[in-house]
């Protein structure tokens, strides 16, 4: 029992050693967090501050380039017409995007584990990818209809390349060592994957998730342009048809917010999901504990 | 059936692009009940290829390997093992990464689950059970790694140079600990090391390989007395062996006298 108090002692003592200056430390990291939260938008307000200026002292007239502050008035305006078109766009969004995650994460699951099965099926897989959506869309309208099932399907094409790609890397990326380690201890394939591979795939199947879910939207507002009658890019169609700029930007800022919500609720997910990872620790607020013993 | 783990004229050829490489030859030792056994020699003479041949993550080209008198032909699993990283899993709890090896076998969690802890106990990780392994340092981690590969009582503790990636007062600290452990549970291990005093002072008999290609140079019986203490590795006899052993890899050709 002599060794056994040594590491706890050690911790101990490094607890101590930090407890002085702790409170200075924890106020410095609280103003730096408090910086870095508040930094990306002292940047926007920077932009749209320019913008705002830009426009009114070279009298740039608002057919060619509407200030923020008439952008934001119309979007007040035209509220509900944006938001009924929001929450069609979001259905599409969603829609593709679920189904994707659906379809990629057992196929990457698969590729991964049967390296025949990836020599046959992922060069096809990659030349499928050199195709351009956007060419395919009509395509699919000729096929599915004007009805919300294209959209869907772009959503999806565009959107579950990534994820294969990020889940695949996810699964190799286990070390030698953990795999003999499953097997002396007589582990199933099933068990191994279920319990190593997937909980380790995770960081990367998250990274897959969000470039994802960015691209999702990208995916449904191609959709809408070739053949619809309702949601953001259909609306944004109108708004140049009619050469309504300030609509079309509002209709832009829209379909930026709705990415970027989908984008932080995949983000908020992983964070949740994923407290032990590399990337979330310090933000935990949890110091660095590895020490040298 | 005196004998834990059994190697017979084992040898051990890779193919390679470039041709044959011969790792092992000629192989010829057992590990006895009860006994730990170190496996001493520089890198690239073999001494990994054995661990891997004896838990069947690798066959033999001629000969035969034997775990507790049946001949390996699968993964063996009644063991456990320690790897020179601590193979711990990010996301499991200090605890969670002991129990591991409960849930992987499918025995029942909560018969084990007083001992993970009293084995984390033993190793001082008291009140650390519910961290997780980036908040320990590395002697903490390895630590966790060898309560993992006891938690279920194997007979055959088989350890790859476990203290090879730590600095070495912790690397003492470990050793020390591990003989304590082994003094008070005395399974068979195999312990692979490039460490001439770690080898000694752990072992009854230490098997000194020599490389291109590995085979055993010796086997140096250790008759020191036990327990060891720190002051062992300070005493004449230890010494002696150490330079016997040391002989041993300067009439091999590895070291070199003088230049």
């Amino acid at each position: 029992m002599n060794a056994a108090h040594e590491p706890a002692g050690d911790a101990m003592h490094g607890a101590a050693a930090d407890a002085v200056p702790a409170r200075d430390a924890r106020g410095r990291i609280a103003r730096r967090a408090v910086f870095s939260r508040a930094s990306p938008l002292v940047v926007i307000a920077v932009i749209l501050i320019v913008w705002e200026l830009a426009v009114r002292l070279f009298g740039v007239p608002a057919y060619l380039l509407p200030p923020p502050s008439a952008i934001a008035r119309r979007m007040a305006t035209d509220y509900e017409l944006l938001a009924v078109n929001t929450w069609i766009t979001l259905g599409e969004v969603l829609a593709g995007f679920a189904l994707a995650i659906v379809v990629s994460i057992p196929l990457a699951a698969i590729l991964a584990q049967f390296r025949v099965v990836e020599n046959a099926v992922y060069p096809t897989l990659v030349a499928s990818q050199t195709i351009p959506k956007v060419a395919i869309a009509p395509l699919l309208v000729v096929w599915f209809g004007f009805g919300l099932t294209p959209k869907i399907l772009i959503a999806f094409l565009i959107c579950f390349f990534p994820i294969v790609v990020d889940t695949m890397t996810g699964f190799r990326c286990v070390p030698r060592e953990v795999i003999w380690l499953a097997r002396s201890m007589g582990a199933s394939q099933w068990k191994t994957f279920m319990k190593i591979r997937i909980p380790a795939a995770l960081p990367n199947i998250f990274a897959g998730l969000k470039v994802a879910s960015t691209l999702a939207v990208v995916g449904a507002v191609v959709g809408e342009f070739i053949g619809a009658d309702r949601g953001l890019g259909y609306q944004l169609i109108v708004a140049n048809g009619l050469m309504d700029v300030q609509l079309s930007f509002a209709v832009l800022v829209t379909l930026s917010l709705l990415g970027i919500a989908l984008y932080a609720a995949v983000d908020l997910l992983e964070r949740v999901t994923l407290p032990w990872h590399v990337s979330h620790r310090v933000a935990a607020g949890s110091p660095p504990t590895q020490a040298a013993s | 059936m005196n004998c834990a783990l059994g190697f017979r004229g084992v040898g051990k050829v890779f193919e390679t692009r470039t041709g044959s490489l011969r790792a092992l030859q000629g192989i010829d030792f057992a590990l006895r009940r009860g006994e730990f056994l170190s496996v001493l020699g520089p890198s690239g003479c073999g001494k990994s290829s054995l661990l891997a041949l004896a838990t069947g993550l690798e066959f033999p080209t001629e000969g035969t390997v034997e775990v507790a008198g049946r001949r390996v032909d699968r993964p063996v699993t009644d063991v456990g093992i320690v790897f020179q990283t601590d193979v711990l899993l990010d996301w499991r709890t200090v605890l969670g990464n002991v129990m591991l090896q409960i849930e992987m076998r499918g025995l029942d969690a909560a018969r084990y689950d007083g001992r993970a802890r009293e084995l984390l106990r033993t190793v001082g990780l008291a009140g650390f059970e519910q961290r997780r392994p980036y908040e320990l340092s590395g002697g903490m981690r390895q630590r966790v790694s060898i309560c993992r590969a006891l938690v279920h009582d194997p007979d055959i503790l088989l350890m790859d140079e476990p203290f090879g990636a730590l600095d070495a007062i912790t690397r003492e600290q470990l050793v020390m600990e591990l003989h304590r452990i082994w003094n008070e549970t005395r399974k068979s291990v195999m312990f692979v090391t490039h460490d001439i005093g770690e080898a000694i002072f752990l072992a009854d008999r230490v098997l000194v390989m020599t490389p291109r290609p590995g085979r055993i140079e010796e086997i140096v019986e250790v008759d020191l007395p036990r327990p060891r203490t720190v002051k062992t590795r300070e005493s004449a006899r230890f010494l002696a062996l150490v330079a016997h052993v040391r002989t041993l890899f300067v009439q091999a050709g590895i070291l070199q006298v003088s230049r």
